[in-house]
């Protein structure tokens, strides 16, 4: 049998907009600590 | 150094190309529009007699149940590379149901799309078949399979994939399916799927309380040749009902699709970097 | 090319014997039979090999717990999908020094391409071992049944593809053995070529591994499916592979000692730390896209199961967690722990792959699967074979050692 209800396809949408930030300033930060190591060693 | 750049990319090119034009979607052939033709069962009609399976059987030289004395309904079965059709027994609300379970023969089959080899193949008449010479025993059709219907002989040396016919070659000499044929209660009917809709649809207008509405296999998988009539929810009679209804094949298309793509992208890009690498490691 | 001499190949140059003697004369074994190594492997072979001849005489049944339910298991979901993405540092180091111009990956050029070769080779052999008809394997080569439809078709003719762009990655090697200098500069120059169309093939195939099992959709566990496994399985493919080097890397030059020179310790180490630190953003993506997924997918109402617990086993412990290993490794120049980090991957990608060809596969189906004792032979066969072959060619070809056309500038 057929029911019709409402279907939100977008429903976490924020939330995953909210993660696709975070994603974005933890991978700056965590290139900047892999390189650290070498700006380091290339002052010697 | 132009020259050998020049050669390599010509020769990437060359090869992208190629491989692209054997693993790119195929152009679509024009061919005359056919029906498919069907079958629709009526559970309600169906009266466990299991004289579906012993024809089955018969007609394609299997293993023939011995229906009265095996005692096979009292559990639940599939079909196997022995014996390509089975009829189950389910206690429901409404009394004790008989459901016959073959190869539902999709009109968008998972297993063709699937069959590197095209050793599963929809015939235009609409059953499904199984192409010997071609089969290499990948098995990737019964991945696909979203009633996991095809059966493999393990224990062959040269095993085949086995599976309900809709007796194509009685079709082609005019006939009907051999357990169509032997089924006593006209709980089988064959004809065109246009058709048997239309029978399906007024057995359901035409007895209200009967039937529940909805022809299973009228939607599920994007259609399928075999069609079915229930009195209770199909999820009670060992009917999967969270199949979806897109026709399987279109879950890679996207994949397929963007194949040429990334042949005739990822070569030039690649090329791009190196020619960029090249000019910041030149003094 | 560097400043420094490097060891020249002592043996004579090939031109002044023949070609066949030559290869007699290679063929002759090397080093010692008594090795822990040997001990293991040639009982193991030698036991496979028999489970085979069984297997291609009575059927697949008669070794294996293959059944209607579960038509893929060991040989398929770790020797052939897992294999081919640990294999994956071929084509990621390939594009890091060949496309990207990074000398400093040089020293494991050879040694990784051979490798992705000889796993390509045996995988695609264990994928023959487990066809139903072998010999129809032709079908789809020659023409007589293009199945364009299929992922499959294409996965299978990008790795037959894939195989001839390592040849000729890794032909100059040989030439070089051999002693053919003009075959070997000619070579050389297809290598560019090679490389690029290695990476776009492995691309392919690496993704179409995962969208083989795009169809599977009503039979896979809802936290292993999803319309971007192809991404996801690509995406995995280069820490696999990074890994899969850093843990090679390791355990090759422990074995071949006497073919490395001293110097080339210092600069191996921060060849690993380099690979490391892809691993570490590989990882990273890859956990942000699972967990984006999650969110998708709300998959967060599986959590409270058995089947929760085991994804979060994979993806928190064997995704996330070496992930932080590798950048807290590679912060303090801890190569232990980069090693620890790698072998915590590749158990991740074993995990990842095996649940979403096995072990979630049918999840919903009263049936089970579990492999038999024979599968488990054959598949660590293969795996020794392989490393028989990779053996035999590292002790005489210049895969690990410097080669003499690198020596004389050429």
């Amino acid at each position: 049998m057929e029911t019709y209800t409402y279907v939100n396809i977008f429903e976490t949408k924020g939330l995953e907009y909210l993660l696709l930030i975070s994603f974005l300033v933890l991978f700056v930060v965590l290139v900047r600590y892999l390189r650290g190591n070498a700006d380091t060693a290339n002052r010697h | 150094m132009k020259r050998r750049k020049f050669l390599t990319l010509a020769g990437g090119a060359a090869g992208a190309a190629l491989a692209g034009a054997k693993a790119g979607a195929a152009p679509a052939v024009e061919e005359p529009a056919t029906e498919f033709y069907g079958v629709l069962v009526d559970t309600t009609r169906c009266i466990g007699c299991r004289a579906c399976e012993v024809a089955c059987s018969v007609e394609h030289g299997n293993d023939v149940p011995d229906v009265e004395h095996d005692g096979a309904l009292a559990e639940l079965r599939d079909t196997s590379e022995r014996q390509w059709t089975v009829v189950n027994r389910f206690e429901t609300e409404r009394g004790e149901m008989f459901v016959k379970k073959q190869c539902m023969h999709c009109w968008q089959p998972a297993c063709t799309a699937a069959c590197l080899t095209n050793a599963m193949y929809k015939t235009r008449e609409g059953p499904v078949i199984w192409r010997s010479g071609k089969c290499m025993g990948c098995r990737y059709c019964m991945v696909s399979c979203p009633f996991d219907i095809p059966k493999f002989e393990y224990d062959a040396w040269n095993p085949k994939i086995s599976k309900c016919t809709m007796c194509a070659e009685r079709l082609a000499l005019g006939q009907k399916p051999a357990c169509v044929e032997a089924c006593p209660t006209d709980a089988l009917m064959f004809g065109m799927k246009r058709e048997l809709m239309e029978i399906a649809r007024t057995r359901i207008y035409s007895h209200p309380g009967r039937y529940v509405r909805q022809i299973y296999g009228e939607h599920e998988v994007g259609g399928t040749g075999w069609l079915y009539l229930a009195a209770v929810p199909f999820e009670q009679l060992g009917f999967r009902t969270d199949l979806g209804t897109t026709p399987y094949p279109e879950f890679t298309r996207d994949f397929l699709y963007g194949v040429p793509v990334v042949l005739f992208g990822l070569p030039a890009l690649l090329l791009g970097l190196n020619l960029l690498a090249e000019r910041r490691t030149q003094p | 090319m560097s400043a420094e001499p490097l060891p020249l190949d002592p043996r004579p140059s090939v031109p002044e014997r023949s070609f066949f003697r030559f290869l007699l004369g290679e063929l002759r074994p090397r080093g010692k039979w008594l090795t822990p190594f040997n001990l293991i492997s040639i009982p193991v072979i030698l036991l496979g090999v028999g489970i085979l001849v069984v297997r291609f005489i009575y059927g697949l049944e008669s070794v294996s717990n293959l059944n209607q339910a579960y038509p893929w298991g060991l040989w398929k979901g770790f020797n052939v999908i897992t294999g081919v993405a640990f294999a994956g540092g071929a084509y990621v180091i390939t594009f890091v020094v060949y496309v990207m111009r990074l000398d400093k990956y040089e020293p494991i050029v050879r040694a990784t391409v051979l490798n992705g070769l000889l796993a390509y080779v045996f995988y695609a052999g264990a994928l023959i071992l487990d066809l139903g008809r072998p010999w129809n394997i032709i079908n789809p080569v020659i023409g007589n049944s293009f199945g364009y439809n299929s992922v499959l078709f294409l996965v299978a003719w990008h790795f037959m593809l894939y195989m001839v762009a390592e040849c000729i990655e890794f032909s100059p090697v040989v030439a070089e053995w051999a002693g053919w200098r003009r075959v070997r500069r000619v070579l050389h120059s297809l290598t560019l070529g090679a490389v690029i169309f290695g990476i776009t093939l492995s691309t392919l195939h690496q993704s179409g591994l995962g969208a083989l099992f795009l169809m599977a959709k009503p039979k896979i566990h809802p936290l292993w499916y999803s319309e971007f496994i192809p991404i996801l399985f690509l995406a995995s493919s280069i820490p696999a592979g990074l890994s899969m080097v850093i843990v090679e890397g390791t355990l090759t030059r422990r074995a071949f000692r006497e073919q490395l020179i001293p110097a080339g310790d210092r600069a191996h180490e921060e060849i690993v730390l380099g690979l490391a630190k892809g691993a570490c953003i590989a990882l990273f993506v890859y956990y942000f896209f699972k967990a984006l997924l999650f969110v998708h997918e709300h998959q967060w109402s599986y959590l409270g199961s058995p089947w929760g617990w085991w994804y979060l086993l994979e993806v928190v412990g064997l995704v996330l967690v070496p992930c932080v290993m590798f950048a807290y490794a590679v912060r303090h120049r801890r190569l232990g722990l980069v090693r620890v980090a790698a072998v915590l991957t590749l158990l991740g990608i074993v995990m990842n792959r095996l649940n979403v060809s096995v072990i979630a596969f049918n999840w919903n189906s009263p049936a089970t699967y579990h492999p038999s004792w024979e599968e488990y032979v054959v598949s660590l066969t293969v795996v020794f074979a392989e490393l028989w072959v990779f053996r035999w060619i590292v002790r005489r070809m210049p895969v690990l050692r410097a080669s003499p056309a690198a020596s004389r500038g050429e």
